[in-house]
């Protein structure tokens, strides 16, 4: 079924293609995630780095 | 909603952060000890006692044992406490410090009797691969279990980067550890060549990455806030800063393959991916500094923050120079010489030592409920240990230069103005000195600092047990009106580590594939033969004795290079090396066309005592060679394996395999008589002897084949 994606990638001479498809991912990823982190809600930003301050100790 | 009261182990904490300034003085006392061989080669007293075999112990001590056992007490420490819940499992808590501390010993003693499969940082054989892909297994489950049983909803971003360094680590362990042993001691790499040597950079790049990198973001993420008393400066920047560097990070394992055999594609891509790391890595130095804003005159005083500010600026500094080291031009200096050895010792030495410093000095004194035992102690810890990372990296970054601008030097008739390579390893002697001297005050520096953290223990008293009250986390949780994806997976552990294997596995594949399917990028040549069955003895005692760690087997197609040692090497001279031997320094010369140079003769002397034939040479004596017998139990059984891998031996070669080993050591015992030399055939030093003189004879006698037809 996949038989024409293995010749293709088992003929391709040079590497080029590998590069661009590990760059348009990294691209879309680092978008994605830019997206969110700069729309996210402030209070909820606040609250999650507050984190380490409410471990709930008794002690500390 | 009801208050739960449940109680942290402190137990498991304590017991890692023992086991890791334990652990770490033995790993940085083998440092000093053969940093110190390199000055004064008598230290190579015993064959157990030698550079090849201590090295991997000091790089596998201060890795696993010193920053392992450092990233364990971290973990457990803030984990429990981020989550708001006990550890899942005390019984999976204990196998998993016993287990670790299991592995730390076989790995010690194996090393020292020069068992080792030669990948470095993965030198342990498979049995003990095998283990700690059992204990890293056992440790998941109860960090999984932990996070899994939770009272906190949001999982902070330190978590993130345990979860990321977990299944990545896991990857990178099973697919570089894939071995056919040949017995409970000995295996062979699957992989060969060019193919291994990408897998093994893979690998030790991204051990680098995920084991010194990710785990001590998280561990900065949570105890540098705790420190400064103030939430880390950027959320927002963490969350880009993370995903970013995980994704990135594992393409650039390339970098440690340029100018070599590896095809030029995967070089340039390793090289691109390589740059771009440095922008999520500063994100990560920027955001831990500036969680410092407004509190930098609490530094003046707090020796935690002192050793923590000096820890994010070693990573600033690591993560500029990697990418830095990853451009080509500047990677033809720094490869093969002390600078990548000063490279990685301000990472080893300033972040991952530094921050486990820092972290001990804040935790010990909140486990024992009492205050550190002298500010005065640990103020010198700090200072005698950054001098000490001065004193060692400067020098190594002065030795590489000065041995690298000495090797490429030519005189007016073109030819090598220094053809003895040891002449470049005398003018760096110096800086060898000086290497030692900033070793020893780190450690100084360190066993200062241990005192003090065993006196604070005395002082104050354990609570192993300590009480904490939090609301059990709600069954039903209504999710933010449209509220994006990542926020919906910051609540979901299981559904991060799929996502975060994803982000880690497409690096590998896109670079694997192509390397492992097409053809064109490793052409054949056909005077590459598989090795005799003495040739492969002989190139087992290569592996065992360490030899890889100085010399190379990989001639860069530099002008330099070429009239130094020879042709440059091809992708197709490789092919039946399992595992490959191209090296990562060369403290001796390179060894790729090392066949024909000399006479059998010369090697027998040579290993018998270097100084001899080399005056002034560092190499450790192999004398023993000369008197131990080869052992050739598993001679056939090792050409079946190599057959197994695709190795083109005859069918039923194994069954003739000794005889012929002895009639090839017959002919060099007889060479070895010629010039006077006794000795019996049945020796190691002859099976050497072989390998030795294979090396690189396949493409010179390919050369005189094209000449000949040429005339």
């Amino acid at each position: 079924m996949f038989s024409f994606i293995k010749k293709y990638v088992e003929t391709v001479a040079h590497g080029d293609i590998y590069g661009y498809v590990a760059m348009g991912l990294f691209g879309a990823l680092f978008i994605w995630m830019l997206w969110f982190a700069l729309r996210a809600d402030k209070k909820y930003i606040s609250e999650l780095e507050e984190l380490p301050f409410n471990d709930s100790s008794k002690k500390n | 909603m009801e208050v739960e009261k449940f109680k942290y182990d402190n137990r498991i904490v304590r017991n890692f952060a023992y086991a890791s300034f334990l652990w770490g003085a033995v790993g940085m006392l083998v440092g000093l000890y053969i940093a110190l061989e390199l000055i004064f080669p008598q230290l190579n007293f015993c064959r157990y006692a030698t550079f090849g075999r201590l090295r991997p112990l000091h790089t596998n001590a201060v890795i696993f044992a010193f920053v392992g056992n450092g990233i364990f007490m971290g973990v457990y420490y803030s984990l429990q406490r981020l989550c708001k819940t006990r550890m899942w499992s005390e019984t999976l808590s204990k196998i998993h410090f016993w287990g670790w501390q299991l592995i730390i010993l076989l790995a010690a003693v194996t090393l020292v009797l020069g068992i080792t499969v030669s990948k470095e940082y993965a030198e342990l054989e498979w049995p003990i691969d095998i283990l700690i892909a059992v204990v890293w297994v056992i440790f998941g489950i109860n960090m999984f279990g932990t996070i899994l049983t939770r009272r906190e909803r949001h999982l902070y971003v330190a978590i993130w980067f345990y979860i990321a360094t977990w299944i990545t680590v896991a990857m990178l362990h099973i697919v570089n550890s894939i071995e056919i042993p040949v017995s409970l001691i000995k295996s062979y790499s699957v992989y060969a060549g060019v193919q291994d040597a990408l897998v093994q950079w893979w690998y030790g790049h991204n051990a680098v990455a995920f084991f010194l990198t990710t785990p001590y973001l998280g561990l900065m993420y949570y105890f540098l806030p705790k420190a400064a008393n103030r939430p880390v400066y950027s959320y927002r920047l963490s969350i880009i800063h993370f995903w970013a560097l995980i994704f990135i990070y594992i393409w650039a394992g390339p970098h440690h393959l340029l100018y070599t055999a590896l095809p030029d594609w995967a070089q340039s891509l390793g090289t691109v991916f390589s740059v771009m790391l440095i922008m999520p890595s500063w994100g990560g130095m920027i955001n831990g500094l500036l969680t410092l804003r407004g509190a930098w005159d609490r530094v003046r005083d707090d020796v935690v923050l002192k050793f923590y500010v000096v820890a994010v600026t070693a990573y600033g500094m690591s993560t500029f120079e990697g990418p830095m080291l990853s451009i080509k031009s500047v990677n033809a200096i720094s490869h093969y010489t002390d600078w990548t050895i000063a490279h990685v010792h301000i990472g080893a030495l300033g972040w991952n030592g530094f921050l486990t410093f820092g972290v001990l000095f804040w935790l010990i004194p909140k486990l024992y409920r009492t205050e550190l035992y002298s500010r005065k102690l640990a103020n010198a810890h700090f200072w005698i240990g950054t001098l000490g990372i001065l004193f060692y990296a400067i020098p190594m970054y002065w030795s590489a230069l000065t041995q690298w601008s000495m090797l490429r030097q030519f005189t007016e008739e073109g030819i090598l103005k220094y053809p003895n390579f040891l002449e470049t390893v005398k003018a760096i002697m110096p800086m060898y000195y000086m290497r030692a001297f900033g070793g020893f005050l780190y450690l100084s520096g360190a066993l200062i600092g241990i005192y003090n953290l065993i006196r604070t223990a005395q002082q104050g008293s354990f609570q192993a047990e300590e009480e904490a009250e939090a609301p059990a986390l709600e069954k039903t949780y209504e999710a933010h009106h449209g509220e994006h994806w990542h926020r919906w997976i910051e609540r979901r552990p299981v559904q991060f580590l799929i996502f975060s294997f994803i982000v880690v596995a497409i690096g590998g594949l896109i670079e694997f594939l192509p390397t492992f399917l097409i053809q064109s990028n490793i052409p054949t040549i056909a005077s590459v033969k598989p090795y005799t069955p003495l040739e492969l003895e002989g190139r087992d005692i290569y592996i065992r004795e360490g030899c890889y760690l100085c010399h190379s087997q990989m001639v860069r197609p530099f002008r330099e290079e070429v009239a130094r040692y020879g042709e440059y090497s091809k992708a197709g001279e490789f092919v039946y090396d399992h595992p490959f031997q191209w090296g990562s320094k060369r403290t001796g010369p390179d060894l790729a066309r090392e066949g024909g140079k000399y006479p059998d003769s010369w090697h027998y002397n040579h290993m018998d005592d270097p100084r001899t034939v080399s005056p002034g040479s560092i190499m450790p004596t192999y004398s023993y060679m000369l008197d131990k017998d080869l052992d050739t139990t598993y001679t056939a059984k090792k050409i079946r394996v190599m057959q197994m891998l695709g190795v083109p031996y005859p069918k039923g070669y194994d069954a003739v395999a000794v005889s012929d080993m002895e009639k090839q050591a017959l002919g060099i015992q007889a060479s070895l008589k010629k010039d006077g030399i006794q000795t019996s055939e049945k020796k190691e030093i002859v099976a050497l002897i072989a390998y030795l003189q294979r090396l690189g004879t396949d493409i010179k006698a390919e050369n005189q084949k094209t000449v000949a037809s040429a005339q």
